[in-house]
């Protein structure tokens, strides 16, 4: 009996996902549980495994297709069976959702000339001053572009010309297409940057507290638990423990409406060769510094052998960054959507600073944190920022 | 010097007795103009200081317009009060087929010096047959001169010029605007014919006005002025010939248009000026031309039916929304 | 003297006459109070004209009327409340609202309408005449105008095309001897209208147009004629208006009019002659009389209620009556 094997949907927002490399040919013996391809969905690489055993009889997409949930992605059948129609193929238990139809695709190499409305004396300047009415929105009756469109874009084109001049791009040396994981973040970077207002606040924090409560504890969670303790793991529990008293910071929006989150599941972002990624450690408000540095541990190493789950990623409502071990004093990250902030560490440098007057060498380190404007006000920000670096300049507060 | 202020009857009475006064070729011909100085009072004291130069005629308009191109045709400078404007249908023949062409047809050989005046327009529930704006007839006769103006001063300026004209003038004047008063110049004061007047500055939306359509479009503009739309308002003043270069200029620099008429809409004036905006300054719009004009109907009575019938300042004030897209 | 027609059609005439005359003093009364808007042209002291006219006509015969047609319009049989409502600019109004005092129609009644172009009606009557001889009927057309139309080009034509086709037409001229302030003598080239009959060999003749008997005399026999097939009349009944031109006139026409000349003119109310020679030869007395005015004072007021109690247009009504 045959089985068509689909795109699975792997997440509850997945719409599609791209066919990132099959593991077996086409007329290979697949057994069932045994991985069948990779797919790349918007957070990770997903290996999925083989619904059925049999041959490997038919693949329907090929690696770089991007393909609709629950679409047929191929055919596992016995030798010399015959094979279902695709046409007729139609996963069971799916429910036919009415993806909305793009005007007119194009058949491949056919271009379909779109009619642009345009008022004549909005085309007259668009020709007079060289812009393309095909860039312009039109604001008037039916996509009519009127005088004000034109105006308005030369106002734009205005603003761009007083930007300092970039020296013109020369032909590049190579190219390096986006995919993958790359442009997971490219979209997703996008569209934090375009649609979350952020903001920023930053404060510089004395790091001696916290720095002498890592080196008393280092040994003795090496002993109990062998592992190894790092400052972000200790930053991960301050954080976490005072996003407990400022639920604000620990929501996401839906529709038009705030969220306030029960779990705190702090993301921590780790550098790979391929790109970033943030591996989530769950309820860490309720985990010890030892749970969270075994986590950590464990979700980095998994990540550097391209091993993460889904669930290893998902269902972050917080994000903390540190760049301290890049050498970076201070940095403004991106949120993380659906997030509400980011918190952006540096490195801890031995500076001057004043205290009672005098001048005192001690370890400071930047903190910025990146909020969402529509969520939390700058007030409601600082708030938090301050009692996180309260909580790391006095870490005896997690003992509460 | 301060302009005195007068109504168009006595701008009328004064244009008429300042040119009578000038040329003794002037006189004027009508129903019902000695006894009653005219239905308006348009005539007063006329026919006691001109005695003999304002004759009282018979109801005869065929008769009356013809004898009085006769006239024009022989030495005279004859103005014909046509009584009420729907009045004219009588006299077609006479207006159309030889007043207008006359000069033309016989190779230039004469002038035609005839005014033929006329109250016309709407909104006093005289119905069908006392009701019409019929200028857009005459500005489609080759040969004839088309004036319909607005204000007290502009009625004497242009009174007097279409009396000193050679050409055959058809004069609208409509019949709500006798009592009204304006500023008006004493002493020699003339408008060319084939001149329009800019009577308010804007940047916005040109609105292109003549007779009782002008001051819709004065009050439409103070209107949109308070929701920032800035109208430049033309009166046309003369229909034909039509000062098309005041209108472009205008256009140019406003992109937008609305002519506005109490005649009717279908083969209004105004289709006649959208249609030259559209040939001739296409490429400086940013939206169609609209006009605002009087249904499709005759007249009707009932002051309620007269009042949809007619266009509104507020019809204006959407017109002009609407060409800018507000 | 004896009455040449019988008694029931005198009093007949006399209770229209005064319908006419108590209808145009309620609207020039209404007139004044803003609830007729435009203007009305009253036909006071025409009104034997109108009845003596219409006296010898039938339901199936037509009639071309003026804008000072109300008489007219009454003394063909029209429905008073429809011509109050009309007049008010109502709905209900024989031409819904749209025509007003200066138009009122009632085809059904025969009468074709009036017109607010001087001259205007006399072309259509020939009209009639001709779409009647056509079908081969005996009806006759009556077509009134006023002394200031026989100076218009449509009159000229009009009986001369009537003539020469023997048209079923009386032209009845309600000669009032004034077109708005024009005297006939200012205005008409000979003496008498009637004479201009024999520019186109016609009958013409000149009524006492203030006596209704004299005036359903001249009528009648028009009326035998063009029903015999003997073609058109012209009927020159001399008449006078008390009031204006219209109700804006100033003075009742006193700006054109002597003193002296509407004064006598006043004393010949073809109301108050025939009611004089009706008691005279006995056929009214004070009781028929008050009788009779009082139904008249009733169909006034019942008109009148009518006519303010009936919606106006709705505006949708506007565009009705015409294709688009």
């Amino acid at each position: 009996m045959a089985t068509t094997v689909i795109m699975p949907k792997l997440g509850l927002t997945m719409t599609e996902g791209t066919i990132e490399r099959w593991l077996k040919e086409e007329g290979d013996r697949v057994e069932k549980g045994e991985p069948l391809l990779e797919i790349l969905t918007e957070k990770i690489n997903f290996q999925y495994e083989s619904p059925a055993s049999g041959i490997l009889r038919k693949i329907l997409h090929r690696e770089g297709e991007v393909v609709p949930v629950a679409a047929p992605i191929a055919i596992i059948a016995e030798e010399g069976e015959i094979l279902p129609e695709i046409e007729t193929l139609k996963p069971e238990g799916v429910v036919e959702m009415k993806t909305p139809v793009p005007p007119a695709t194009p058949a491949k190499g056919e271009e379909i000339p779109r009619r642009i409305f345009v008022s004549p004396i909005a085309r007259k300047m668009a020709r007079e001053k060289g812009i393309d009415l095909g860039s312009l929105h039109g604001s008037g009756p039916g996509g009519r572009i009127i005088k004000a469109d034109v105006l308005a874009a030369l106002e734009r084109a205005a603003l761009e010309e007083r930007k300092p001049t970039v020296a013109a791009p020369t032909a590049p040396s190579k190219r390096i297409p986006l995919k993958g994981i790359r442009k997971v973040i490219a979209a997703r970077m996008t569209e934090s940057f375009r649609d979350i207002p952020h903001f920023y606040l930053s404060r510089e924090v004395r790091m001696s507290a916290l720095q002498a409560v890592r080196e008393k504890l280092r040994e003795e969670a090496e002993k109990r638990s062998k592992v190894r303790l790092t400052m972000t793991d200790l930053l991960v529990k301050a954080v976490a423990s005072v996003l407990r008293q400022h639920p604000l910071m620990n929501s996401r929006i839906e529709g038009a409406e705030i969220c306030l989150l029960e779990e705190i599941n702090v993301g921590v972002a780790i550098a790979l060769e391929e790109g970033l990624i943030v591996p989530v450690i769950r309820h860490a408000d309720r985990k010890s510094v030892v749970e969270i540095a075994s986590s950590l541990r464990d979700l980095t190493e998994r990540a550097r052998e391209g091993k993460l789950s889904l669930d290893d990623v998902g269902g972050g409502t917080f994000t903390l960054s540190n760049m301290g071990m890049l050498g970076i004093d201070k940095f403004s990250a991106i949120i993380n959507p659906p997030e509400c902030s980011i918190l952006g560490v540096g490195r801890t440098v031995e500076k001057p600073v004043v205290e009672a007057g005098e001048i005192q060498i001690r370890p400071m380190a930047w903190f910025t944190l990146s909020a969402d404007h529509r969520i939390v006000d700058g007030a409601g920000a600082a708030l938090f920022l301050n009692d996180v670096v309260r909580t790391i300049e006095n870490p005896e507060f997690l003992l509460l | 010097m301060a302009e005195r202020v007068i109504s168009c009857s006595a701008a009328i009475a004064e244009a008429l007795a300042e040119e009578m006064e000038r040329d003794e070729r002037v006189f004027i011909l009508g129903e019902d103009l000695v006894a009653h100085g005219g239905i308006f009072g348009q005539f007063r004291g006329l026919p006691e200081r001109f005695p003999g130069r304002v004759i009282d005629t018979p109801i005869s308009e065929t008769c009356i317009v013809g004898a009085g191109l006769g006239a024009a045709l022989t030495g005279m400078r004859p103005l014909i009060d046509m009584h009420f404007a729907d009045f004219v249908t009588c006299a077609m023949d006479e207006i159309v087929n030889q007043a207008a062409k006359i000069r033309y047809m016989f190779g230039g050989q004469t002038k035609v010096p005839l005014v033929i005046w006329a109250p016309d327009g709407a909104g006093l529930s005289a119905a069908a047959h006392h009701s019409q704006s019929l200028e857009s007839w005459f500005t489609h006769a080759p040969g004839l001169k088309v004036v319909v103006p607005s204000e007290p001063a502009d009625v004497k300026g242009l009174l007097k010029a279409a009396i000193r004209d050679d050409d055959p003038v058809v004069f609208f004047q409509h019949k709500k605007l006798f009592a009204r008063e304006g500023p008006v110049p004493e002493g020699e004061y003339l408008i060319p014919l084939g001149q329009g007047a800019i009577k308010r500055q804007g940047r916005d939306v040109t609105l292109l006005a003549y007779g009782s359509g002008f001051f819709w479009a004065m009050e439409a503009a103070d209107e949109l002025c308070r929701t920032g739309i800035e109208a430049e308002v033309i009166d046309l003043r003369t229909l034909k010939p039509l000062d098309f270069d005041t209108i472009a200029r205008s256009v140019k620099k406003t992109n937008r248009a609305v002519v506005i008429h109490e005649a009717c809409l279908s083969g209004g004036f105004g289709a006649e000026v959208v249609a030259r905006i559209n040939t001739e300054l296409f490429d400086y719009l940013d939206a169609p031309p609209l006009r605002v004009a009087a249904k499709d109907v005759p007249m009707p009575f009932s002051p309620p039916l007269e009042r949809f019938v007619l266009p509104h300042v507020g019809d204006v004030v959407e017109a002009a929304r609407k060409v800018t897209y507000r | 003297m004896g009455l040449l027609i019988d008694e029931a059609l005198c009093l007949r005439m006399y209770e229209l006459m005064l319908t006419i005359r108590a209808f145009e003093e309620k609207a020039i009364e209404l007139f004044e109070h803003n609830l007729i808007r435009g203007n009305i042209h009253p036909c006071i002291g025409q009104e034997a004209v109108s009845v003596g006219s219409c006296s010898a006509l039938r339901q199936d015969d037509y009639m071309v009327n003026t804008h000072r047609g109300h008489g007219n319009c009454i003394a063909k049989g029209a429905d008073l409340r429809r011509m109050m409502a009309e007049l008010l600019g109502k709905s209900t109004g024989y031409c819904k609202g749209k025509g007003g005092s200066m138009h009122i129609a009632d085809f059904e009644g025969g009468n074709l309408g009036a017109n607010g172009i001087v001259g205007a009606g006399l072309p259509i009557a020939v009209g009639a005449g001709m779409s009647i001889q056509n079908r081969g009927t005996d009806q006759v057309v009556a077509c009134f105008f006023g002394d200031g139309a026989t100076n218009q080009g449509t009159f000229h034509e009009s009986l001369n095309l009537a003539a020469l086709w023997k048209l079923p037409v009386i032209f009845i001229c309600e000669n009032n001897l004034y077109a708005l302030s024009t005297p006939l003598r200012e205005a008409v080239s000979v003496s008498r209208i009637a004479d201009r009959a024999l520019a186109y060999g016609i009958p013409g003749v000149s009524v006492d147009g203030m006596d209704v008997l004299a005036v359903y005399e001249e009528a009648r026999k028009a009326v035998e004629r063009a029903r015999a097939g003997k073609g058109p009349t012209l009927l020159d009944c001399i008449t006078y208006r008390f009031f204006g031109h219209f109700t804006g006139d100033p003075g009742r026409g006193a700006t054109y009019r002597s003193k002296q000349e509407m004064e006598k003119w006043l004393e010949r109310c073809p109301i108050k002659g025939f009611r004089n020679r009706l008691f005279e030869e006995k056929v009214l007395n004070d009781e028929t009389e008050e009788r009779i005015s009082n139904r008249v004072k009733n169909v006034i007021e019942e008109a009148v209620r009518f006519g303010r109690e009936s919606p106006f247009p709705s505006p949708n009504e506007a565009v009705e009556d015409l294709f688009f």
